[in-house]
């Protein structure tokens, strides 16, 4: 079965063939049903209409004999009427009767017991045919009482005319037999006296014969009974006269019976029955009509009539088969007739459609050829106009389309290739551009700091940097709006311009302000990009930073909080906006964390976003871990977002940065201070202060000589430069002497004054190694101070510029840095 | 009409005694049962298929009474030497002179029934036209008749049931085992109200019994008395083989061309062991109940059908 529907489903031509045939049945079926159901009436009607004719036919003519007979009877009633006393008389009529009506069997005149004296108890005339003779004789005997006959009582008990049941006349002089029925009528005398009864009987064997013989159709047959039911015709002829219509029902319920004669009374017939019981009732009953019913297995139309007054009925029982044989031999041969037309109809239409379909085949092949890669196979022409022809012509376009799309296509992958390559190189040259060695420990013992950054493409756009300048750390983190290489692009751009700007600029908004200038200039594409730039003063703590529209970062230390941060827009819209300096102080062990949106945007399989939420529940748990160190921090925060991303595509870029402050305050071993004008002329004080602190710490001369050099270059610098000429101020020099956990010693000198702000370390380091004359004007002060000293420091502090300049103390076998005092303060 | 058949009786009788010398002399027993070959008989055709008669060492030969030759006048005439008989027969017999044994005994009940045409009660059909047989059964219910007052008209009839079908009776008498299953087989539809059963209103007299004129069984005890015991042997082993007995039935059925079928003697099979089952006993006793024939005796005397009581003694064999 799985088989054939398996071939149904691959082949279109019987498809579409079983699809017309199952249509073309179903109308066809409709119709001869219709037909079928109209004709099977018609021919039930036809077979009633005969049934019933023959039925009519025997009754009319079954009638005719008896009024013959009734009539015969009631001639000699009147003749018997006339002469009652004459007693020989009645041998005259009874032999009168079977004369003039030859076909009687035979005639009785009989009276009651002792009527006539003289022919003693019995007297019945009797005439009866024996050959072609008649025999007349007196009837009755002990053995012959006829009043207690049935042809005699019941014409008297009932006081009307009457015919008998029929009954087996036995002839005892022949021991033969006759199926007889008599008709009796009582005389009586003039005072209405019953004195006997004519009895005429007819023989029925002809009408027993007449009934057997109807035969309407070739299985049918016919059947007479009498008022008790009893069968007198039957083609068993085993049941005749032994079997009544009821006798076989008895049979079913032959326990019933026997219960009933208990006294329990008839029970209910057998189901199977009740339609022969019926039937039976009916026939005795007198009545006329049809029935159906299943004798001997076979369903058969029962049609049925009474025999004139004789009580008995005629039934003819006709099989339904045979009623209906031409009439389903017809209806077979149609069907058949469809059924094998419609099976050519099928097969037929199977081989119209698989020829029609043939180039279809052929181009399925071609087309297969095609795909398999020979792009040039020839396509056959079918020289046709028809759908096929169309689709063809359609294969033969598609097919120089696929070459033309083939060629273009290796192109285009070819170029793709190159883009890919570009792409991979491009984001390793811009995974280059980011840091990638963060400070130790013992690089940088106030600061600890990490970051990652994971491109959602090739290329991202999001940046991060930082560096160190003197006692500064510089950082930025930014988001590139868009992604791919134009973002990536942009990203570059943006480091590339923060390095050149912060390398003069201490102030974040200063550096937010002139990038943000500059790349509004250049901005045709009217990207943008987020920005947080933050300046972290390494000996002080305190941070200085602009965010440009970026997420503000989490400060992790006592608790988790966000830093406040002013609403600036982002960096590259408006070349004129004036970005806002906010300063916050650093306590040592918080960690600032910087993020892009891919952290807080970052979306799982069901496109629901990590959110702020979830970074500060981690930030809060590695707190309580008292895991904020920045590696730390930002594993646990990539592991976070990978377990709650799980495979879902990364969507946007991912960077993080984390910067923990560590500083730990020096012991002061030593403090001095001077206060000084600006004036020059206060240089020699200055040399004795640095003089007193230096051996007061113990230097030796050599580094002291060093010291001396460069707290001049500065406090000179500032005497000078600070404030406009001839106005007086102050220059404050303090020195400090501490002692770290490391027991590293510290000589400290901080230059304040009061004058216009003025960051020394920013101004370009002098090249030493030209010569003087082809050295620019400036710059060889500082240059010359950090060669002396081991840092430098400038911080703007409630507009003061407090300049700090500083120097390990080593021990003796420590060699000091190689460097000598030189240049001048840089304007 | 039912004196008149009595004394025809009693003429055929006596004349039958005056020639019984020579006939007697015959060693075979010649058994005519009192009606053609039925399931009523079962038992003696079982006793002579299966050789019980044989093997009692007795010579039996069923022969059935004929239109011109009844059973009664087949043992007047000493054609035959047993015949069954209605108790009540038998003892209208003996009433009239002419002794009779009872050799066995098969009835313990009364099979008699009346039913009424138009399924009316029979008690309430005074007057009411009813069948009997003309050959002499039915005394009971003419005692009833008499008794209950009911002065039904009876009618004297020869043949079967086709009477009371053409509707020229109100009501017929009838067996139990033959006519009523006649009925029921002729669509007649059978209820409690419409049957009359003499055995359930006070009138259970036995019936069929085998008897041999006494003059003949005093000449043939021997024989009598094998004879008697192989027929009860044929009943007992008929009621436990009821239906190779209904095959014994029906070989005698067609022979004698009986207008019957398998299904009716079945039923008249059943029907009649089962009369044979006394009611209070719940055995087949084979035996003439004292109590039975003094209460059939002293009912006909009542209603003048007997002269004088018949007794028990006077039936039985000493």
């Amino acid at each position: 079965m799985k088989v054939i529907l398996q071939y149904i489903r691959r082949k279109l031509s019987v498809r579409v063939s079983l699809w017309v045939v199952m249509f073309a049945a179903i109308i066809f079926n409709a119709a001869l049903a219709f037909l079928f159901y109209q004709a099977r009436d018609a021919v039930r009607q036809e077979a009633v209409n005969r049934a019933m004719q023959i039925l009519d036919k025997t009754s009319q003519r079954v009638e005719g004999i008896l009024n013959r007979v009734e009539v015969a009877s009631n001639m000699t009633m009147w003749l018997v009427q006339r002469h009652p006393d004459k007693a020989d008389s009645m041998f005259v009529y009874s032999r009168s009767m079977l004369q003039n009506n030859p076909d009687f069997y035979n005639c009785s005149i009989a009276f009651e017991p002792d009527y006539f004296k003289e022919k003693g108890r019995y007297f019945s005339a009797y005439t009866k045919h024996v050959g072609d003779s008649l025999r007349t004789i007196q009837g009755g005997s002990d053995n012959y009482q006829y009043f207690f006959m049935d042809w005699y009582l019941m014409p008297t008990l009932l006081d009307k005319p009457c015919w008998t049941e029929p009954y087996f006349d036995l002839d005892v002089a022949t021991n033969t037999s006759e199926m007889v029925t008599s008709y009796g009528q009582a005389i009586k005398d003039k005072q209405g006296k019953l004195i006997g009864v004519i009895n005429t009987s007819l023989s029925i064997s002809w009408l027993s014969q007449t009934i057997s013989s109807v035969k309407p159709y070739p299985n049918s047959y016919s059947i007479m009974i009498g008022r008790g039911g009893t069968y007198f015709v039957h083609p068993d002829t085993t049941k005749i006269t032994r079997q009544t219509i009821f006798t076989q029902t008895m049979d079913n319920l032959n326990d019933n019976q026997v219960s009933s004669a208990h006294g329990r009374g008839c029970r209910g017939e057998a189901e199977n029955d009740t339609a022969l019981i019926a039937l039976g009732h009916a026939m005795q009953h007198g009545e006329e009509g049809m029935k159906q019913m299943d004798i001997d297995g076979k369903h058969c139309y029962i049609f049925y009539k009474p025999l004139g007054q004789t009580g008995c009925s005629m039934a003819i029982v006709c099989p339904e088969s045979d009623i209906f044989s031409g009439f389903d031999r017809l209806r077979h041969t149609v069907m058949a007739i469809v059924t094998v037309g419609l099976l050519l109809m099928l097969y037929l239409f199977i081989r119209i459609i698989t020829h029609e379909l043939k180039p279809l085949h052929r181009l399925a092949k071609e087309a297969e050829t095609i795909a398999s890669g020979k792009l040039d196979a020839e396509l056959p022409d079918f020289q046709r106009i028809d759908e096929i022809g169309q689709l063809s012509q359609s294969f033969g376009n598609m097919q120089h389309s696929l070459v033309k799309y083939i060629e273009e296509l290796k192109d285009t992958t070819a170029q793709k290739a190159s883009i890919e390559s570009d792409l991979r190189i491009a984001s390793g040259i811009q995974m280059g551009m980011l840091p990638t060695k963060f400070p130790t420990k013992d690089e940088r013992d106030h600061v600890q700091l990490y970051a990652s950054l994971t491109p959602a493409k090739e290329v991202g756009g999001d940046l991060f940097d930082f560096y160190f300048r003197e006692e500064k750390l510089f950082f930025c983190i930014g988001d590139v709006s868009g992604k791919g290489v134009p973002a990536s692009l942009f990203m570059a751009v943006t480091r590339s311009i923060f390095r050149t700007v912060s390398a003069h600029e201490s102030m974040p908004d200063r550096i937010v302000t002139i990038m943000n200038k500059t790349i509004a200039d250049m901005n045709k594409n009217h990207m943008f990009v987020t920005l947080f730039v933050g300046v972290l003063d390494l000996p002080t703590g305190l941070l200085r930073y602009c965010n440009a529209g970026h997420d503000a970062p989490l400060l992790v230390g006592a608790g988790v909080g966000e830093l406040a941060c002013d609403a600036n827009i982002p960096v590259g819209f408006m070349p004129k906006w004036k970005y806002s300096l906010q300063e916050t102080q650093i306590f040592t062990g918080t960690t600032i964390f910087l993020f892009t949106d891919g952290l807080t945007e970052a979306m799982d399989a069901d496109k629901a976003q990590f959110t702020m939420e979830r970074v500060n529940n981690v930030a809060i748990n590695a707190l309580s871990h008292g895991q904020q160190e920045p590696r730390q921090l930002i594993g646990q925060m990539t592991d976070a977002v990978h377990q709650f991303v799980g495979d879902a595509e990364q969507s946007d870029d991912l960077t993080m940065m984390a910067i923990q402050y560590i500083r730990q305050d020096s012991d002061v071993l030593m403090c001095k201070n001077i206060v000084l004008f600006n004036d020059t002329k206060q240089v020699p004080k200055l040399t004795a202060f640095v003089d007193e602190v230096c051996e007061a710490v113990g230097l030796t001369p050599d580094v002291t000589a060093q010291v001396k050099v460069a707290i001049e270059e500065a406090v000179v610098n500032v005497m000078n430069y600070a404030y406009p000429p001839d106005t007086h101020g102050n220059v404050t020099i303090e020195a400090v002497l501490t002692e770290d956990e490391v027991n590293n010693k510290w000589l400290k000198f901080t230059v304040i004054d009061s004058g216009k702000p003025f960051d020394p370390t920013v101004q370009a380091a002098v090249d030493t190694t030209l010569p003087a004359k082809e050295r620019h004007i400036g710059g060889l002060g500082i240059h010359i101070m950090r060669q002396m000293m081991d840092s430098i420091n400038y911080e703007r502090m409630d507009n003061l510029n407090i300049l700090t300049l500083r120097k390990k103390i080593r021990v003796k076998n420590e060699k000091p840095p190689s460097n000598s005092p030189q240049g001048e303060r840089n304007k | 009409m039912y004196k008149t058949t009595r004394c025809l009786f009693m003429a055929i009788l006596t004349f039958c005694c005056m020639i019984q010398t020579a006939a007697a002399q015959d060693e075979t027993i010649v058994f005519t049962p009192q009606w053609t070959a039925q399931a009523q008989f079962a038992g003696y055709y079982v006793a002579a298929a299966k050789g019980f008669y044989r093997e009692a060492g007795v010579k039996v030969r069923i022969e059935h009474p004929s239109t011109t030759q009844s059973s009664m006048l087949r043992l007047r005439q000493n054609i035959c030497q047993a015949t069954t008989l209605q108790l009540c027969q038998a003892m209208e017999i003996v009433d009239d002179g002419i002794p009779l044994v009872n050799i066995l005994q098969t009835s313990m009940n009364n099979a008699m029934v009346i039913v009424s045409a138009r399924d009316k009660n029979p008690l309430t059909q005074k007057g009411a036209k009813v069948g009997i047989w003309s050959v002499g059964f039915g005394q009971l219910a003419i005692c009833m008749s008499i008794k209950d007052r009911l002065d039904y008209q009876w009618v004297r009839f020869a043949q079967n049931i086709n009477l009371f079908l053409s509707g020229a009776l109100d009501a017929t008498l009838a067996m139990s085992y033959n006519e009523y299953y006649q009925l029921v087989q002729a669509g007649i539809k059978m209820t409690d109200k419409n049957v009359y059963r003499f055995c359930d209103h006070g009138y259970n007299v036995q019936e069929d019994g085998v008897y041999m004129t006494r003059d003949y069984y005093l000449r043939h005890r021997e024989q009598a008395k094998r004879f008697s015991q192989a027929s009860r042997k044929g009943w007992e082993w008929a009621a436990q083989h009821p239906e190779e007995t209904l095959d014994i039935v029906m070989q005698y059925v067609d022979r004698e061309n009986i207008a019957t079928n398998r299904v009716m003697q079945r039923l008249m099979l059943q029907e009649v062991l089962r009369l044979q089952v006394d009611r209070e006993s719940r055995k087949r006793e084979f035996r003439l109940r004292p109590d039975m024939v003094m209460q059939a005796s002293r009912l006909m005397v009542e209603n003048q059908m007997l002269s004088r009581e018949v007794t028990y003694k006077e039936l039985v064999c000493e």
